[in-house]
């Protein structure tokens, strides 16, 4: 600890933190324009000078460490001087456009003009007047109003890891732009919006939206993927008209993805639901709720008759609350009688929660966001975590930058790879065989404690089982050198700690339950705990829908699952589907079309007339995220909370009240009246399922391909998500168009040239399941032998073409390739 | 030189050692330009993409790094590099006319190169040879005393070199 004396107050801080840091620790505010937290110092800007005695140089505070005994003046009419002048400097080209600029109002140059300034400046110039750079699709650059601070360069590249932006020149003509000028690609995470201390960048769809001053400010919970960060969603007179972070809010302490900065307006999408709507001879009709609920209830009353309660199933969804999911659970279990439940996790974390159950005995699996930091070796395993879960992403990166040994083991270059210490290149779906053969190397060479593993149950036969993973055929299999596994398998075993990772969905198809199962053998063989495997639920609630009950295990046995209800015809006579859309995002889309057109009674309940909406025969309007109260659980297991920030429109209601209604008219009295209610309950019924366990099984894995590529389908198929977007919902954000509208499949250069496939040109695929058209991405991102596309978007219909694997092996697809002509 | 060829750390030396693999790199880009530039006579956008695979540097990084400095170039030159002193001694005995007198014998402006690539202007501030002035340099001569006869001869010179 050093001690100092900062406006006459005697702080005791820790040893090497700036000046500034120490300041702002013990509340003394020092102006600073291009210091920003997560940044290495980079003294710009000249505006955080202090005083300290005995010194006779001004000092700048966020690039000065502490010294003992040091004396800093923070405030006194020197400084105030020269930050004028700093000042004065700053704005002599500024262009002072405030009232046209966005930023106005919540914009650091103006504030600190406003405590400092001199109404007039001494320095004629030119003001600068370039036209701002309006060219890409949700960042505005207007470098007239740029002080060159560097802060959104250095965000980019040093956290964001992307490196988007520059400072092109030298002097005073410098600019903030990408290279050559051009239209900047990026991840569109928008962080230098965000960071950026002028109205130089900022958010396209926000133009001129609103003043700053009238903006009313909320915060809530992001509503795409299982990091949970917390948006402060701005809104006037009713409407959302934009999503910020905000320096440490919430788990995500500020940083935000483009999702869930510029993907909030899917709630304007056009086909929003207003009114029930009942299918009469063949098409929809709008219909009162009263109609509706009773139409289901009669329906239902009527099916539970003829065929019984275990006639009928329910899917919840990742999108909706704990409450709304809870009250579906309720509805299924006291008033239909049945426990055929199940959600999208059934392709996801549930599969990661039994792998985990079997190997550790444990009911949950938590992530801790900052889980990477400080750890020795990293170990990524075929996941592009900077893609489906961005901000833990950014933790990982940061782990790199403080010194982590990045290992990254995929089939294509991702943010990771390219941030990777070392990048192993593997062929896709072959994680296992990799797990396996570490596993035998590490055996092999007495790097674990043989002593107490041995006792672990199940060891000998998995021993024995990993026999066949010699290098030699691993390295066959996987397509990664001998030398590279035993190298790998070294470092990881060797390391002081260590954290393996890998993300498991409904969008992907290269990894299921034998990879969690293999990746916890690796984890007890090294003697760790669960914490260091880091496997994070996949969308915003998941692992709340989880832990609500919605799962066939939750309850009974002998209970349908997803498998049964959605692709096995005859399974069921009736489904209640809230809030989840299979026909646009899990796989085999034709075999579900075909089950859900199979029954009698299909109700979807959901904000927008989506793919499988549009099958059923009750269709009931929700209110979406932003129009309700309620709560999400994180991937790390965190209970946060979401508000109602505007009203739902027509006659849209949470799901939680639809579901209470329709209890209400099916006969049953549920005395719960409003979401205190439903939390209350919840809090009775739902236990805490405990996070430890002594349990440690080792169960033995053997890779199986997926569908081998062959004679007449010599491709594999991988499906992955793509930055901008989120599951099916994202899609209907306008602003997230913008960026990704559909779906292409990417291609090796030498694979396109092979079957004579252009950029950008069309593209027919087929699997044995089905065909579809896709445009052609031609890239050397992915390896030959292997084509790339995402699930997101239902017009792409790339689910037609894979299928479910229900043993919890990686599915990928082999598909053959044509383009088409004209 | 082949860009894929570049080996960082012999080119750093043993400052390499203390310094951090970001830092590494980045200090060996003046001499990745220099020797492009020396190849190609300038940088070329798909050259410097290279670059950016090859270290694992963002493009923008590296572009950044190469417009800071005047002696780097993103287009291709022409053969004869003329440069016309704009140094306070040459400004004063007419300069601008002597450039202005360039621009329009071979229409383009400073900074521009001719369509043939035959012929680059530039400005320079004073190129230490003041009792000359006006002053301009071709490639490495310096022609001085630019007068209306000497200008003919300079724009002679230029054209002569074409052949
Ligand atoms: S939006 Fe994100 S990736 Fe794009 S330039 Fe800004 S910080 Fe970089
Ligand atoms: S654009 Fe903004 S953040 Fe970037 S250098 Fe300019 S003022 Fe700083
Ligand atoms: S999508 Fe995930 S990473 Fe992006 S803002 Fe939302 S919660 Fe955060
Ligand atoms: S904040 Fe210290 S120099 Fe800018
Ligand atoms: S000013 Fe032209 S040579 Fe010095």
């Amino acid at each position: 600890m050093v001690e100092l004396t900062i406006d006459g107050k005697k702080v005791s801080v820790e040893d090497g933190i700036t000046i500034l840091k120490a300041a702002q620790m013990n509340g003394i505010k020092i102006p600073n324009m291009c210091y920003d937290k997560r940044l290495r110092p980079y003294g710009a800007c000249r505006l955080c000078v202090v005083e300290a005695e005995k010194q006779p140089r001004l000092l700048a505070s966020c690039s000065t460490p502490v010294a003992p005994g040091m004396v800093i003046l923070t405030d006194t009419p020197k400084l105030r001087k020269v930050r004028q002048t700093v000042l004065e400097l700053m704005l002599i080209h500024h262009p002072l456009d405030c009232p046209i600029c966005d930023k106005a109002g919540e914009c650091d140059l103006q504030d600190v003009a406003y405590e400092y300034g001199k109404p007039e400046g001494r320095f004629i110039r030119h003001r600068k007047a370039m036209p701002p750079d309006v060219r890409g699709p949700l960042v505005e650059l207007t470098a007239n109003r740029c002080i060159l601070c560097g802060k959104c360069v250095r965000i980019c590249s040093e956290h964001q890891g992307r490196g988007a932006l520059g400072l092109i020149g030298r002097g005073f003509p410098t600019v903030v732009q990408p290279a050559f000028g051009e239209i900047l690609e990026c991840d569109y995470c928008g962080q230098c919006i965000d960071i950026c201390p002028t109205g130089a960048l900022l958010s396209k769809p926000f133009k001129f939206q609103a003043r700053a001053w009238f903006l009313e400010e909320k915060d809530t919970i992001c509503p795409f993927c299982g990091c949970g960060c917390t948006l402060t969603l701005g809104t006037r007179e009713g409407n959302v008209l934009r999503s910020r972070g905000k320096e440490d809010n919430g788990r995500s302490e500020g940083n935000l993805c483009g999702r869930g900065r510029f993907g909030f307006d899917y709630i304007y999408s056009d086909n929003r639901l207003k009114t029930p709507l009942i299918r009469k001879n063949g098409a929809f009709v709008q219909a009162t709720w009263d109609e509706a609920l009773m139409h289901i209830s009669d329906s239902l009353k009527y099916i539970i008759n003829s065929y019984g309660k275990d006639s009928v199933g329910a899917i919840g969804s990742h999108r909706c609350t704990n409450e709304d999911n809870f009250m579906l659970r309720k509805f299924m279990v006291s008033v239909i009688g049945s426990h055929n439940m199940d959600s999208s996790a059934a392709f996801g974390y549930s599969k990661v929660q039994k792998a985990l159950d079997m190997a550790f005995g444990l009911k949950t699996h938590s992530i801790n966001m900052k889980s990477p930091l400080g750890k020795d070796v990293i170990f990524i395993l075929e996941s592009d975590i900077s893609i489906t879960h961005p901000v833990f992403g950014l933790n990982i990166l940061q782990a790199k930058r403080e010194g982590s040994q990045l290992i990254v083991a995929d089939s294509r270059d991702t943010k990771l790879t390219r941030h990777s210490s070392n990048y192993l290149k593997m062929r896709q779906g072959t994680s296992v065989a990799l797990l396996n053969g570490m596993m035998k190397i590490i055996l092999d060479k007495g790097l674990f404690n043989r002593e107490i593993v041995s006792k672990t149950q199940g060891f000998t036969e998995f021993e024995t089982s990993l026999a066949e993973y010699t290098p030699g055929k691993v390295s066959k299999m996987t397509g990664i050198s001998e030398e590279e596994l035993v190298s790998t398998a070294e470092t990881i075993a060797k390391a002081k700690n260590r954290m393996i990772s890998l993300t498991v969905s409904a969008t992907e198809n290269t990894k299921g339950m034998d990879t969690v199962l293999a990746a916890s053998n690796l984890v007890i063989l090294l003697g760790e705990d669960i914490d260091a495997l880091q496997i994070p639920a996949e969308y915003a609630n998941t692992y709340g829908t989880y832990k609500m009950g919605i799962r066939p295990d939750a309850g009974k046995t002998d209970v349908k699952d997803i498998f049964d209800m959605l692709y096995e015809t005859n399974s069921l006579n009736a489904l209640y589907i809230m809030g989840e859309d299979p026909v646009s995002t899990f796989p085999y889309n034709s075999k579900i079309m075909r089950t859900l057109k199979s029954l009698e009674l299909l109700v979807v309940q959901d904000i927008a007339l989506t793919e499988t909406a549009k099958l059923a025969h009750v269709v009931l309007p929700a209110s979406s995220w932003a129009e309700k109260d309620g709560t999400f659980v994180n991937a790390e297991g965190i209970e946060q909370k979401i508000h109602r920030i505007v009203d739902a429109p027509g006659q849209s209601l949470p799901d939680w009240q639809i579901l209470r209604n329709l209890s209400l008219s099916m006969g049953k009295e549920i005395a719960i009246r409003n979401i205190e209610g439903v939390s209350e309950e919840i809090k009775k019924t739902i236990r805490e399922d405990q996070k430890t366990s002594d349990k440690r099984v080792f169960n033995t894995v053997s890779y199986s391909a997926g569908e081998e590529p062959d004679m007449e389908y010599p491709l594999s198929l991988v499906t992955r998500d793509v930055l901008q977007h989120s599951g099916s919902m994202s899609t209907r954000s306008k602003a997230l168009d913008l960026v990704v509208s559909e779906a292409f499949l990417e291609i090796n250069e030498d694979d396109a040239r092979k079957f004579g496939i252009s950029d950008n040109s069309h593209v027919k695929i087929t699997s044995r399941r089905g065909t579809i058209y896709l445009k052609a991405k031609v890239t050397d991102t992915v390896q030959p032998g292997t084509v790339f596309t995402s699930m997101h978007f239902p017009h792409g219909r790339v689910n037609a073409l894979t299928y479910p694997s229900e043993n919890g092996a990686a599915g990928t697809d082999a598909v053959k390739i044509e383009s088409v002509k004209g | 030189m082949r860009v894929e060829d570049l080996d960082v750390n012999e080119m750093i030396g043993d400052v390499g050692k203390i310094i951090c693999e970001h830092d590494r790199k980045k200090g060996v880009l003046i001499h990745a330009f220099q020797k492009i530039q020396q190849d190609y006579g300038y940088l070329p956008g798909e050259v410097l993409m290279t670059l950016s695979k090859k270290l694992s540097l963002p493009l923008a990084e590296i572009y950044s790094v190469a417009s800071f400095y005047k002696q780097f170039h993103f287009s291709p030159r022409g053969k004869k590099v003329v440069r016309v002193c704009m140094g306070t001694a040459c400004h004063v005995r007419g300069a601008k006319n002597v450039l202005n007198a360039l621009e329009d014998e071979f229409g383009i402006k400073q900074g521009e190169t001719t369509d043939d690539l035959a012929m680059t202007l530039e400005t320079v501030g004073c190129v230490g040879c003041c009792g000359l002035a006006p002053v301009a340099t071709i490639n490495e001569d310096v022609v001085g005393d630019i007068g209306k006869k000497k200008l003919e001869l300079l724009v002679k010179a230029i054209k002569e070199e074409e052949k």
